[in-house]
């Protein structure tokens, strides 16, 4: 392929990757993009068809360790309470993640200031909501205006989904109660929006979306980007980014899927690999300029590690709610329990998203907290919960604990022998307390919509799908790998624009978040892009 | 674009090669875990070899852990295999439990007595008016006022 000089290059062509990718092509930059990953077709998604609950624990499993592509690189995860769940491939994990769509509230980015723990982040919600707006233009978000769990602003552009017979249920009982609740925003359509389809209900939006009518930067984004000039090279997976004596980048040297070595030069790198593999590509990017890792001055490159523990709440009820069916971005949500109260034992809170229960071979095998029913009464157990769930999936806020950190692996390689990411990662005392407390209250809600039996997933193993922190932003080079735009301290024209860059997680589905900063971030190099310092 | 497909296509032909031997094993197997009862079938009327087959090309990965599971070495009483499979392989009892219940769940008889038409295909209405706002269920939420915290007082949005 042409080596011709890039004013970007991208690595990784996910949720961030294509956010960034499109406003800098659109305002003229040559941008060259780097995808370990391919193209995913619609067709190739399951959700139409009888096997998609067989498909969905293997091929279209969440866990690279579980589908084992030769574009997936494994995670060490043995020291690591929870297992990292990711894609690689054009629309990267959006193309398997619910499409939840809420934002993180003021509180989040002052939590140091307002409850004493980790650190502030070096902006507010005010700076950040006008770029969530115009993601939400830019990716079709559903959902309700008006919520007073979030400051005042601009309406999301398409109407609410349906929220289904369980949701509501349980915002009835939740009216009882007199507790928060919402029609929760999705990055899926309620109408035709944009050349794309509404939803069609089927409910297995995490094993992708047959109808394109969740979002995903391969339908939104990138056909933009690459109309506008943008290069994306799948099937290559960048080894290393080069710096020059000046400790500028240089470019990236990347292998193809025959393990040919190439190298692409570029006057500005972006890196949108995720918090495992931004820290992992940075780590292994160290030179003698850099020996810790690239942009690793301040030893904070893969730290901070955060994943959000989860835990599921699911109520059964009497009635048939065809809970198989419906949006798998969550229906309805509740911040109730969302800010600070030191009388429950622990700081900071979780957001509820209800989501339907699945279809009937989840309903059927051993339930993750390891139920199983097997003998005459099998048949009673399914019909129990077969359409008739509801269920509370929380994410309680991870504070940030350095120890919680992705190495890499001196055992374990990828499919072209590069050291994979080995994670160490331990459920902090706080978040268990935290979701102990959620878990008591989200049981009540489903209680008091009428369930009957409430059955809890406590720490989900396989739930890491919210990978923050391992490049934390911030005002100061000694205790931050970016400045406040996203850009390295160490390196002037290196940037990271993907989840690693969170100083604190939230404790809300963070893709809204990584965009609206991804977004940010690609203004601020086109408004600065005459100061940009690049290698010579 | 290149979109080559990650699943297996469910019509290609695969040879099915669990043997007699092995098949009889998974249908007492599967008469032990889903006997009939309240109004199904049991497991090993509905898992037949076309079931099996169907499962293992959408899934050819479980092949060899369900053949582990299988094997005539392990006896002929089907708890004691299936205690030795739950404490000494567990990765065999989970492909024998999801072979038999896909199977038995993606079986046009089992999906009928369910009430179960699969995950069929109903576009969202935008304009169909929500039954919770008929309901009035947002307006109290609406009524209590702002509930985030406003970070320059550490107070409620609007509390004095």
């Amino acid at each position: 392929m042409s080596t011709e000089l890039a004013d970007v290059l991208i690595i990784g062509a996910g949720a961030s990757g294509g956010v960034v990718a499109r406003r800098l092509a659109e305002a003229g930059f040559s941008v060259v993009c780097l995808e370990q990953g391919r193209w995913h077709d619609r067709s190739e998604y399951r959700g139409a068809d009888l096997d998609w609950e067989l498909t969905a624990r293997r091929q279209w499993a969440g866990s690279p360790n579980v589908r084992a592509l030769p574009e997936d690189y494994p995670v060490d995860d043995a020291d690591a309470d929870l297992s990292p769940l990711m894609f690689a491939g054009v629309g990267g994990s959006m193309l398997l993640f619910a499409g939840a769509w809420p934002r993180m509230l003021p509180s989040d980015f002052r939590v140091r200031s307002l409850d004493g723990v980790a650190d502030d982040w070096p902006l507010t919600y005010e700076e950040l909501r006008p770029y969530y707006e115009r993601n939400d233009r830019h990716f079709g978000v559903s959902g309700l205006g008006g919520d007073p769990a979030y400051p005042q602003g601009e309406d999301p552009p398409l109407p609410p989904l349906p929220i289904g017979p369980g949701a509501l249920k349980v915002a009835r009982a939740h009216d009882r109660l007199g507790w928060h609740w919402w029609p929760e925003p999705n990055a899926i359509l309620s109408a035709p929006y944009d050349g794309r389809h509404q939803c069609v209900q089927r409910g297995t939006c995490m094993q992708g979306c047959n109808e394109g009518a969740k979002a995903s930067t391969d339908l939104t984004h990138w056909p933009r980007a690459i109309a506008s000039g943008a290069r994306l090279v799948t099937g290559a997976r960048v080894l290393r980014i080069e710096t020059n004596a000046h400790g500028l980048a240089t470019g990236a040297e990347w292998l193809d899927e025959q393990g040919r070595a190439n190298f692409l030069p570029a006057k500005v790198v972006v890196v949108a690999a995720n918090a495992i593999g931004t820290a992992r590509l940075l780590l292994l990017s160290s030179s003698s300029s850099h020996s810790d890792g690239l942009g690793n001055s301040s030893g904070l490159v893969g730290a901070r590690l955060m994943m959000h523990p989860f835990a599921s709440v699911s109520g059964l009820f009497d009635d048939d709610l065809e809970s198989w069916q419906g949006h798998f971005g969550c229906s309805i949500e509740s911040f109730e329990f969302y800010e600070t109260d030191e009388r429950r034992g622990f700081v900071r809170g979780a957001k509820w998203g209800l989501a339907p229960t699945g279809g009937p071979i989840n309903a059927a095998l051993p339930s993750r907290a390891g139920d199983a029913v097997w003998g005459p009464d099998h048949h009673l157990h399914v019909r129990e919960r077969f359409g008739r769930g509801a269920s509370w999936g929380l994410f309680g806020e991870d504070l940030p604990d350095a120890a919680n950190r992705v190495a890499l692996s001196s055992s374990l390689t990828d499919s072209h022998g590069i050291p994979a990411p080995e994670l160490h990662y331990k459920v902090s005392e706080n978040s268990r307390r935290l979701l102990d407390f959620h878990i008591d209250k989200a049981s009540e809600s489903l209680r008091a919509a009428g369930a009957h039996t409430v059955e809890v997933d406590r720490l989900m193993r396989y739930s890491g799908w919210h990978l923050l922190g391992t490049a934390r932003m911030g005002d100061d080079a000694a205790t931050s790998v970016l400045d406040r735009w996203n850009r390295c301290h160490d390196v002037a024209n290196l940037y990271v624009v993907d989840g690693s860059c969170f100083v604190t997680s939230g404790g809300v589905n963070p893709t809204s978040t990584i965009c609206a900063l991804a977004l940010r971030a690609a203004d601020r190099m086109v408004e600065t892009r005459f100061d940009q310092q690049v290698p010579a | 674009m290149n979109a080559e497909p990650i699943g297996t296509a469910v019509n290609d032909p695969v040879p099915l090669e669990l043997g007699h031997e092995r098949m009889a094993v998974l249908a007492r197997v599967g008469d032990h875990l889903m006997p009939a009862a309240h109004g199904m079938p049991s497991a090993a009327e509905i898992v037949t070899d076309a079931r099996v087959g169907f499962v293992l090309r959408s899934r050819p990965d479980l092949r060899d852990p369900l053949m582990t599971a299988l094997r005539p070495e392990l006896g002929d009483d089907i708890e004691v295999r299936l205690d030795f499979l739950a404490t000494q392989e567990p990765d065999a009892e989970a492909a024998l439990q999801l072979v038999i219940v896909a199977g038995y769940y993606t079986a046009a008889t089992v999906r009928a007595l369910l009430g179960y038409e699969g995950q069929i295909a109903k576009p969202v209405n935008a304009l169909e008016y929500p039954t919770y706002l008929e309901e009035g269920l947002l307006d109290s939420v609406v009524d209590r006022g702002p509930i985030w915290r406003d970070p320059e007082t550490g107070n409620r949005a609007g509390a004095s």
